[in-house]
């Protein structure tokens, strides 16, 4: 399975989910299979999609949030697995576009390629609903049934790496108004208020 | 305070409630964090005083940033508090992040390697952590008498919420080490 197919899996099985992702070829393939003001998509921070999809989940219970991870990004920022462990937040569902590999920047192998497992990793940090597929149709199954069970869960995907045939837009602040106001939360200064008589 | 039994007998020092108070009256509800023991005195005073505010422990400095960034969008005023050698593990976040999509945080940073430090390994980045912030436009307060506190909080946090920005509250070890050793 290449990582666009099983992006495309992933968007046909969205609702109303905000999704963070990760920069690089997962945004990439996330922003080509279906963009939506409801996708966070980074340019930087490399590691942090799971940190940020935790902040949203704590500061949005009402929502259930999706970070949509690379292994290697996963790899700088375990620690991360761990944090969500143990704050447990159960509107919160993972998932790692495993390709063995650092693909934006030229396919030099990670060490899932080799014997890292993050499924056994996720366990062993407190995240016990986590599980690895290879398959479109598995890969559909598990989030179908995961959507109905109370998170944190993880899933690893094990794909292929695809060459991407898009880009998302380039406007950082762009991407966090159309985000923060599909989401409903409304930042300071950005409407007008009443001047005091 | 290095162990919890100094704990007992704990008066809340003039500083830490008043950094409380400010990030309280500036609507912050969440502060992500990595300890340090200047700031066991204003996890303290939240516990006590201000259970309406949710302390997450990160496991690492640029890990809180990310945490904190996710809260922002979610519709929180985040606090990131840390000491000043976690500054440094935050830089990329700090940058890629926080200052290139306009998400603001109060960051709340515990000096070491400023005056009346003792040990050689903390002075280089506690020298670094001014020139840093503001090489990321990063304005920042020093909080250097504890009856100020509460002000300077008040005065950062409207600062980086109102202007979408991070901004910066640096704690000097000559007011923590009025309520606890480093």
């Amino acid at each position: 399975m290449k990582r666009i197919e099983a992006t495309r899996v992933i968007t046909a099985s969205l609702s109303d989910e905000p999704v963070v992702v990760s920069l690089g070829h997962p945004a990439y393939d996330l922003f080509a299979a279906g963009d939506r003001p409801l996708n966070f998509y980074t340019w930087g921070s490399m590691g942090l999609t799971t940190s940020l999809a935790l902040g949203l989940a704590l500061a949005r219970p009402d929502r259930r949030i999706f970070a949509l991870d690379g292994d290697g990004s996963l790899l700088m920022n375990l620690g991360s697995l761990a944090t969500i462990g143990a704050c447990a937040p159960p509107n919160l569902g993972i998932i790692v576009m495993d390709n063995g590999q650092y693909g934006t920047t030229g396919g030099q192998g990670t060490a899932t390629a080799g014997k890292a497992d993050l499924e056994r990793a996720a366990r062993a940090l407190g995240i016990e609903n986590a599980s690895t597929v290879h398959d479109p149709a598995t890969l559909e199954e598990t989030l179908h049934r995961a959507r109905r069970l109370p998170g944190p869960w993880i899933v690893i995907v094990k794909v292929g790496e695809s060459v991407p045939t898009m880009k998302p837009p380039q406007d950082c602040v762009h991407i966090k108004h159309r985000f923060m106001a599909a989401l409903g939360t409304r930042e300071a200064g950005t409407s007008g208020t009443p001047l005091l008589q | 305070m290095n162990e919890t039994g100094r704990m007992s007998g704990w008066v809340a020092p003039t500083w830490a409630s008043g950094i409380c108070a400010g990030l309280h009256g500036s609507g912050c509800r969440e502060v992500v964090y990595v300890p340090d023991n200047p700031l066991s005195h204003i996890l303290r005073v939240l516990e006590q005083k201000y259970p309406d505010i949710r302390a997450t422990l990160a496991t690492r400095e640029e890990e809180a940033v990310g945490i904190a960034a996710g809260l922002y969008l979610g519709g929180a005023r985040p606090v990131l508090m840390m000491q000043s050698s976690g500054l440094g593990n935050t830089l990329n976040a700090l940058g890629s992040l926080m200052v290139a999509y306009q998400i603001p945080a109060v960051l709340l940073i515990s000096m070491r390697g400023d005056a009346g430090e003792w040990n050689s390994a903390q002075v280089p980045m506690g020298r670094a952590v001014v020139p840093i912030l503001h090489s990321f436009g990063i304005q920042h307060v020093t909080i250097d008498c504890p009856e100020a506190a509460e002000e300077l909080v008040l005065a950062s946090a409207a600062l980086a919420f109102g202007t979408r920005h991070p901004a910066a509250c640096l704690l000097p070890r000559r007011l923590t080490a009025a309520g606890g050793r480093s």
